[in-house]
């Protein structure tokens, strides 16, 4: 075997960097495990020296955030190296950004000194944005004589529906921390329901975390009745959560 | 100039719903090299060339295949010329663009397959002609060369399953024999000048067939005695072989585009030697890509290193079809690796495809180790040494025996067998050797393995029917019979000992109809015309050959399969693939044949005593 050592020799040169990115259009189709496989080559190229575990199949030091399910866009996907630089977070976003797609972008890094302990399990809430479309449901609903009065009728009981009936009768309630609907400023047939998921267990709040994909079958197929259609769906923040309520994520 | 059309990322994104890995279908990877029409001054491909680069297999496939990193490559540095990948989509994704009644379209800007100038194909193998036919199709390209007009765009071959061109010469304008580098651009410059100027695709095809490896179908006529044999080709001239003389003139691809999902080798490739110094006589790569090239041990470190540098791989494989034949292996893995630490923390692993395992490479085998011990790859290809000295695959049993001890002594616990049967000239014993050569492997390793390891032994055998080829001594052979092969088969899994060997066997009816495929003439077009009207693709997928639609597809078009396979060609008669000339005289060919039935002769005369 050629001796290929590893150059990390002093532990106290170790650091930890976090980091927070997103991925966005075609990066959605991408799996969780492809996303890794894509940062640890930019760690590569960026000529970072990223720490190794030991053993007989050594592993680059990299921990991530669990996976966002493949199609939905995420502006809060998490990261942590432990790399064998000394480097501040700000170069370290600056060098990776230039290996990757400007699609797949690091927002904010920070470095630690020494190896930190993982912020991973601190994320509680997850919240997702369903792009809701109502124009199928208005049009379909008007007969040639009605007046925008009824389509308003209709919008309103879609609204009343979501927010009153389906979510909250679900099974799902158990494992959604609050959820909120609010109209769209540009077209009046887009509406944003807001979901806010538990990202884990808290024994006296939830006994349930939020399974977005079944989540999201139940949903497509409660809006078929008001054929209504979802656009669009990203993950757009992480939370921590205290007693006094909900915190974004801080690095 | 035609309009180009492209697909647009929305409509993109309804086709994806519900699609198996999606990844596939996207072209967000880093070294992407096609221009940018959006980038670009005139915001369209006003001044461009455009070349699709097909693979007709999957993306996953596809993108570990070194050839078409190359071409891409080259053909991307060219100012005024641009090329895209095209993959296969996969049965769920072919059924959503039939459904949708959208075109099949490159990956880089989504252009539709029909608006390039030039649609190249690679053909690895000779199960992917269906697919090759499903692609044309899906791009709403006729299929019938004869039946494209001046529109449509020039459609080409090339690739080891394309050296006998006639089973396909209907569906292509033109076929490229032999190395692609120096070619890709003679032939591109020409058809510049074809779609600037108003001279036709005829006067294209004249052009370029003044080049070395270019065989234009349309201009040689094959005539037929009754029975199906070639009785003359018109004209008599050869087509000879594109090859590049110095490998080292082209550097390696050290920025190839890097694919964003697990591909089957997702690593960097490096070819450090074209060409195989051994003669096997059933190796058709052996005799195709000769004559030996091997490039310069110095720049091929430092372009690895480079090349490592620039894709962030911690995984190089160093690619040829004989890797222990290159003189300077030891020193190029050393110095890659050290110059890969100058860089990089971590470790490199390497692999070494091809490596011809006795006791000095099992000490390379040792070098390239890291971390957990990998299996170790034997290719005997037969069981006793009189069909061994057939078929010229120069291993020892006794030092094969002895490198598996000493690799037991190492620690490796697992190996990995390869075997064919169905060989020229196999009698029972040879298949009976079979059996026995894995018997005294396992006697090995319990002589070797302490029992707690022994536990965990595992053999695995691989056994293919072997399918003889075009331009290989026993391209004249003929081809066994299914039955007997099934029963050869049947005999080595009742006799070996189940409990260290797991046997994987591949079906031999897939053997028969590669064979059939790879030696036909061109009235095999017809064959795989209608088993892809039938249904056919992805023949290479056990799931999805299926040997009745061939059967009747061959059939239908008034051919006996037994005359490309069971019958074999007489040693006089005209080939379908004479018409091209691989750089292999037909008189060398013969005398290996004529040595490979002596060394038959000579077992069966002389008293062969088993060792």
């Amino acid at each position: 075997m050629i001796n290929q050592k590893n150059v990390q020799t002093d532990i106290e040169q170790q650091i930890t960097i976090r980091f927070k990115f997103y991925k966005k259009e075609e990066f959605k189709y991408l799996s969780h495990l492809d996303i890794v496989r894509i940062l640890c080559r930019a760690l590569n190229r960026a000529g970072f020296k990223v720490a190794y575990s030991s053993g007989y199949n050594p592993k680059p030091r990299l921990r991530f955030s669990p996976p966002t399910p493949l199609g939905i866009e995420s502006f809060a996907e998490y990261g942590e190296v432990i790399v064998n630089d000394n480097i501040d977070g700000n170069e370290f976003k600056e060098k990776i950004n230039k290996e990757l797609n400007d699609k797949i972008q690091i927002v904010e890094a920070k470095s630690l000194p020494g190896k930190a302990d993982s912020f991973m399990n601190e994320i509680a809430v997850n919240l997702y944005t369903f792009v809701l479309d109502t124009t199928d449901y208005s049009s379909s609903s008007l007969s040639p004589s009605s007046s925008s009065d009824i389509t308003k009728i209709l919008l309103d009981k879609f609204y009343s529906d979501i927010l009153g009936g389906l979510i909250e009768k679900s099974d799902f309630m158990s494992s959604i921390y609050r959820y909120e609907m609010l109209p769209s400023n540009e077209s009046s047939n887009i509406f944003f329901l807001k979901i806010y998921g538990y990202a884990k267990i808290f024994k006296e709040k939830n006994n349930n975390f939020f399974k977005f994909n079944n989540f999201y079958l139940f949903l497509k197929e409660c809006l078929k009745e008001y054929r209504v259609s979802i656009n669009n769906v990203k993950k757009e923040e992480s939370f921590t959560l205290d007693d006094n309520g909900i915190n974004a994520m801080q690095i | 100039m035609k309009e180009i059309k492209i697909l647009n990322f929305d409509v993109l994104e309804k086709l994806l719903e519900g699609i198996e890995k999606p990844g596939r279908y996207i072209n967000t990877e880093i070294g992407v090299k096609s221009k940018n029409p959006l980038l670009g001054e005139n915001r369209k491909f006003d001044n461009e060339v455009l070349m699709a680069l097909v693979f007709p297999d999957i993306y996953e496939v596809g993108m570990s295949n070194l050839g078409l990193q190359i071409l891409y490559d080259i053909v991307n540095k060219n100012e005024g010329f641009s090329a895209e990948r095209v993959f296969s989509p996969w049965i769920d994704f072919e059924k959503k663009l039939r459904e949708e009644n959208v075109k099949i379209f490159s990956l880089e800007n989504r252009i539709f397959l029909d608006c390039f100038d030039i649609v190249g194909f690679t053909i690895q193998h000779e199960l992917l002609y269906t697919n090759i036919l499903n692609m044309l199709d899906l791009g709403r390209i006729n299929i019938y060369s004869k039946q494209r007009d001046e529109k449509s765009p020039v459609i080409c071959a090339g690739g080891p399953a394309a050296v006998n061109p006639q089973p396909i010469s209907k569906f292509m304008d033109f076929f490229v024999i032999g190395d692609g580098e120096e070619i890709i651009m003679h032939i591109l410059q020409v058809l510049k000048v074809y779609k600037k100027s108003g001279k036709g695709k005829r006067w294209f095809l004249k052009e370029i067939s003044r080049l070395d490896g270019i065989y234009v179908p349309e201009f040689y006529k094959f005539y037929y005695y009754p029975d199906g044999r070639i009785k003359k080709i018109e004209p008599e001239k050869k087509i000879k072989k594109a090859v590049i003389k110095n490998l080292d003139e082209f550097k390696i691809v050290s920025n190839p585009v890097i694919p964003n999902i697990r591909t089957i080798h997702d690593r960097f490739i490096v070819e450090i030697m074209r060409g195989c110094p051994r003669g096997c006589r059933f190796c058709q790569a052996g005799f195709i890509y000769r004559p030996v090239r091997k490039r310069n041990v110095e720049s091929l470190t430092r372009q690895s290193a480079e090349g490592l540098k620039n894709t962030g791989y911690d995984e190089i494989s160093f690619l040829s079809l004989s890797s222990s034949d290159y003189s300077e292996i030891e020193k190029l893995i050393r110095d890659t690796v050290s110059l890969y630490h100058s860089n990089q923390s971590g470790k490199l692993s390497i692999s070494l495809p091809s490596l011809r395992l006795d006791s000095f490479n099992l000490k390379l085998m040792k070098l390239i180790q890291t971390g957990r011990k990998t299996g170790l790859t034997f290719a005997p290809e037969a069981g006793s040494q009189r069909m061994r000295d057939i078929i010229n695959k120069n291993i020892k049993e006794s030092d094969m025996i002895e490198t598996i001890k000493m690799a037991f002594d190492e620690g490796w616990e697992k190996i990995k067998l390869y075997f064919m049967i169905g060989l020229p000239f196999e009698n029972e014993d040879d298949v009976c050797e079979i059996t026995e050569l894995i018997k005294r492997i396992i006697a090995a390793a319990k002589e070797k393995l302490p029992r707690k390891k022994l536990s965990r032994l595992k053999i695995n055998v691989s056994i293919n029917a072997f399918c003889p080829k075009p331009f290989t001594p026993f391209q004249w052979a003929p081809q066994d019979h299914p039955e007997n092969l099934q029963k050869k088969f049947n005999y080595i899994l009742k006799n070996v000992p189940g409990r260290y060997v797991d046997i994987k066997w591949v079906d031999p009816c897939k053997s028969i109809v590669e064979c059939a495929l790879s030696r036909g003439n061109e009235l095999v077009c017809d064959v795989i015309e209608y088993a892809w009207r039938s249904g056919a693709k992805f023949d290479n997928w056990s799931d999805f050959f299926n040997f009745n639609v061939w059967e009747e597809s061959f059939k239908k078009a008034g051919l006996d399969t037994g005359l490309f396979t069971t019958v074999g060609f007489s040693e006089d008669e005209i080939l379908p693939w004479d018409v091209i000339d691989v750089g292999i005289s037909k008189e060398f060919l013969l005398k290996e044949y004529d040595k490979s039935k002596k060394c038959a002769d000579r077992y069966r005369t002389a008293d062969y005593n088993k060792v």
